[in-house]
């Protein structure tokens, strides 16, 4: 019986996760800080939510390849993160106008 | 409260959770300003899309829906490379720095 | 990696044996030939082996510690009403140097509170990362240096 109340358990928290993503990324200044919260939050709610899926499968095949999943996203998701900020701050995008350091410029 | 009762429960209040999380991302999309945030607001769009599929797979036991989270996973990671790409690409665009530059004299 | 092998060879054997090849015999036998591998390791010399696979497992555990820790201060920083951040980007001097080794520190950066890895140096002795909370960058670099850095340098040195 501890299967369904750790899976509905995990879908609520990954659920959870992926809200405050989103109100994260309406809320932050800027697309470097935005990215933290599509990075990491939305990263962590959608993981959760697939561990979920992969404990009430109930068959091995299935959880094997719902948690490659969650291991394919949590490789995956720094890496476009990391592929868009160089990319923004390569061409140009600034930072925020609040921002207090930025020792990338400095070196160039 | 059986626990099949609790996971019911906890699937509708994740959908409504998800909806919401939806339609805020999908507002900074059509919000933008700049690029970027666009793309990587269509980047948590398939996050918070592929947590739909997972906890529709969850409520009705269709174990297939897991192939069809993991293909999506892969189409949006590529999809997000290419654009950071396109971005590198283009530069800023010219409306884009009108903008930009209109933003940072206001404050 | 030849040990890793023998491991393997050792599971098979076991699942042969008990003439059962199902996930949990296999990984249980995966984990009894790991304990007797562990028990001669004095006479073949291969200690090694397995300080390197606690190592790298205390990394694993440290990396989803800090995963959960990251979403976690971004929801605490996202549902504050008064969102008061100072962010930046410091440079961070990297003493890792093969390739493989900055990658996984980038990527577990990212995953990690408040910071996210934007570049590095053309001449690779710097790890540009932007973080939420810039106002203490030299606090910033001695967390990250005291922290993955020293473990993956334990784990793959």
């Amino acid at each position: 019986m501890m299967a369904p109340v750790l899976a509905g358990v995990l879908v609520i928290v990954g659920a959870f996760f992926a809200l405050i993503a989103a109100i994260g990324l309406i809320r932050l200044p800027d697309v470097y800080s935005r990215m933290h919260a599509a990075s990491k939050a939305g990263t962590v709610g959608s993981g959760l939510m697939m561990i979920a899926l992969a404990i009430v499968s109930g068959d091995s095949g299935t959880a094997a390849r719902a948690l490659a999943g969650v291991i394919f996203f949590v490789l995956t998701a720094p890496i476009a993160a990391h592929l868009l900020a160089r990319a923004a701050y390569k061409v140009g995008y600034p930072l925020w106008h609040g921002s207090v350091a930025d020792e990338m410029s400095d070196a160039e | 409260m059986s626990a099949f009762h609790f996971l019911d429960f906890a699937i509708s209040i994740a959908l409504v959770m998800l909806t919401l999380s939806f339609f805020l991302t999908c507002y900074r999309v059509v919000v933008g300003p700049t690029l970027p945030d666009r793309i990587m607001a269509l980047d948590m769009l398939v996050g918070v899309v592929i947590g739909f599929i997972a906890v529709i797979g969850v409520k009705t036991g269709y174990h297939l829906y897991v192939d069809i989270a993991l293909a999506l996973g892969l189409v949006g990671f590529l999809a997000t490379v290419a654009f950071a790409r396109f971005v590198l690409e283009r530069g800023v665009g010219d409306h884009e720095r009108a903008l930009l530059e209109d933003r940072e004299g206001k404050r | 990696m030849n040990l890793l092998l023998m491991n393997m060879l050792l599971m098979l054997c076991w699942a042969a044996v008990t003439g059962n090849f199902s996930e949990l015999n296999l990984l249980f036998g995966f984990l009894l030939g790991l304990f007797s591998l562990w028990l001669i390791r004095e006479q073949t010399g291969t200690g090694g082996y397995f300080g390197r696979t606690l190592r790298i497992f205390s990394l694993l555990l440290l990396f989803i510690r800090e995963l959960a820790l990251s979403a976690f201060r971004v929801a605490v920083l996202v549902l504050s009403p008064r969102m008061e951040t100072k962010p930046g980007i410091f440079a961070f001097p990297l003493t890792v140097d093969r390739d493989f080794e900055i990658t996984l520190l980038a990527n577990l950066i990212t995953l990690t509170p408040g910071t996210l890895s934007v570049d590095v140096s053309a001449d690779r002795k710097h790890l540009y990362v932007h973080a939420i909370d810039c106002s203490d960058i030299p606090g910033n670099v001695a967390d990250i240096a005291n922290g993955f850095e020293r473990k993956i340098l334990n784990a793959f040195r």
